[in-house]
């Protein structure tokens, strides 16, 4: 199986305050994982250290990363608040073959057709969501990790979302959500991980 | 290394953002307007305090650009592994993008500065306009060193620490502006071509080995 991320003494945190102590990990792709935990307990950070978009003191752990295209949508956008949706998705798209149908398709899909020469500063975090969500689809990256993968989302926004996570699950790519409790999003999920113990 | 689409991003930003360098030269331009009369009550400066005058505006303006919009470590990183953009690519194709957007600027300030303070220049134009490019090369690769490599996001210690290191890239131009002899010039300029490839090295040796 080809690894996505391992640790065996994952230790992370800000400046000197410690947020994860001490835990295994070891993920592996065509499998599905779900992180959970209260408020505070590290579900954001450890998401954004899986995702490689974690800055802060790792406290020397070992970390293995297998050579696998990631995505996370967080819970902070990623995309350029000074650009329209349509230039977010040229720029973020760029090496992808992007066919215009194809790209118009998608954005009808997240009902964002109408949206797409509009500034992201412009948009709701919902709307935002989607548009993170919409890209992730078109892209189709090995990995995909969702941070409080409902917050924001409408109950339409969230039934796309959870197809996108049925159509990944078809496929065999890797899906990562955390959230504080399981939301019942993934068919099979080969571990939680649960920041509360 | 050096891709389109993050030079074309990188421009279309500066003219949307409140704060870009649209408005820092018209200021500057103000100033330089502003400076001889309030100087010496006339629009002339003296030859021996114009190169001194000419190097401070340079450096303030250079530091202008450096500060006006800070790049923000953990958004830079959401956003080029969103994208799945290389650290390299971005990095030299920002330096790209910001030396099109500065170079023309900085040259159009000291023509300004040169034409308000009547003021000539005593080295030929080609090598002002070489130096000039060294010296954006230089202050550019080495303002974003700072932003992606460390954690300065504050102005004011970003402020403090790149203005000395501006103040020696500044110093090596002065020699092409008092008017030294060609071959002087030439030294100068190859020596200043010598530091932009140690700058280079230095930065590209950091961009290869980040993980």
């Amino acid at each position: 199986m080809s690894l996505i991320f391992k640790s065996n003494n994952l230790s992370l945190g800000y400046g000197n305050q410690l947020v994860i102590n001490n835990k295994d990990i070891s993920l592996e792709l065509s499998k599905n994982y779900e992180i959970i935990g209260k408020n505070g307990s590290g579900k954001t950070t450890l998401i954004m250290c899986i995702s490689n978009n974690f800055i802060g003191n790792t406290f020397k752990s070992d970390i293995e990363r297998g050579n696998n295209s990631i995505i996370e949508i967080g819970s902070t956008p990623s995309l350029i608040s000074k650009m329209s949706l349509i230039e977010n998705i040229n720029y973020f798209l760029h090496n992808e073959n992007l066919v215009k149908e194809n790209v118009i398709e998608i954005l009808n899909k997240y009902e964002l057709y109408n949206f797409k020469d509009d500034l992201i500063e412009d948009f709701s975090s919902g709307m935002v969501k989607r548009s993170e969500i919409a890209i992730a689809d078109i892209k189709n990256p090995d990995v995909l990790c969702v941070d409080e993968p409902v917050v924001y989302l409408d109950e339409n926004g969230v039934k796309l979302l959870f197809d996108l996570f049925s159509k990944r699950e078809s496929v065999g790519k890797t899906t990562i959500l955390s959230s504080q409790e399981s939301i019942n999003a993934l068919k099979d999920v080969e571990r939680t991980i649960n920041l509360n113990d | 290394m050096i891709k389109k689409f993050i030079i074309k991003k990188e421009i279309n930003m500066e003219f949307r953002n409140n704060t870009s360098l649209f408005l820092i030269t018209p200021t500057m331009c103000v100033l330089i307007i502003l400076f001889p009369i309030l100087s010496e009550n006339r629009f002339r400066v003296d030859s021996d305090i114009f190169l001194i005058v000419e190097l401070l505006f340079l450096i303030i303006f250079t530091t202008l650009f450096s500060i006006r919009n800070p790049l923000d470590e953990q958004k830079l990183v959401k956003e080029l592994n969103f994208g799945t953009i290389k650290k390299v690519d971005y990095f030299y194709s920002k330096t790209v993008s910001e030396v099109g957007i500065f170079y023309p600027q900085i040259i159009l300030l000291l023509i300004l500065f040169s034409g308000f303070t009547n003021t000539s220049l005593n080295s030929p134009l080609i090598h002002i306009s070489l130096a000039v490019l060294f010296f954006c090369l230089n202050t550019i690769m080495i303002n974003l060193f700072f932003q992606v490599f460390t954690s300065f996001s504050n102005r004011f210690v970003q402020f403090t620490l790149i203005v000395p290191i501006y103040i020696g890239f500044a110093i090596l131009i002065a020699p092409l502006w008092l008017g030294v002899n060609q071959d002087i010039s030439n030294i100068y300029l190859v020596m200043y071509l010598g530091i932009t490839l140690v700058v280079y090295a230095f930065t590209n040796f950091y961009l290869r080995s980040a993980k």
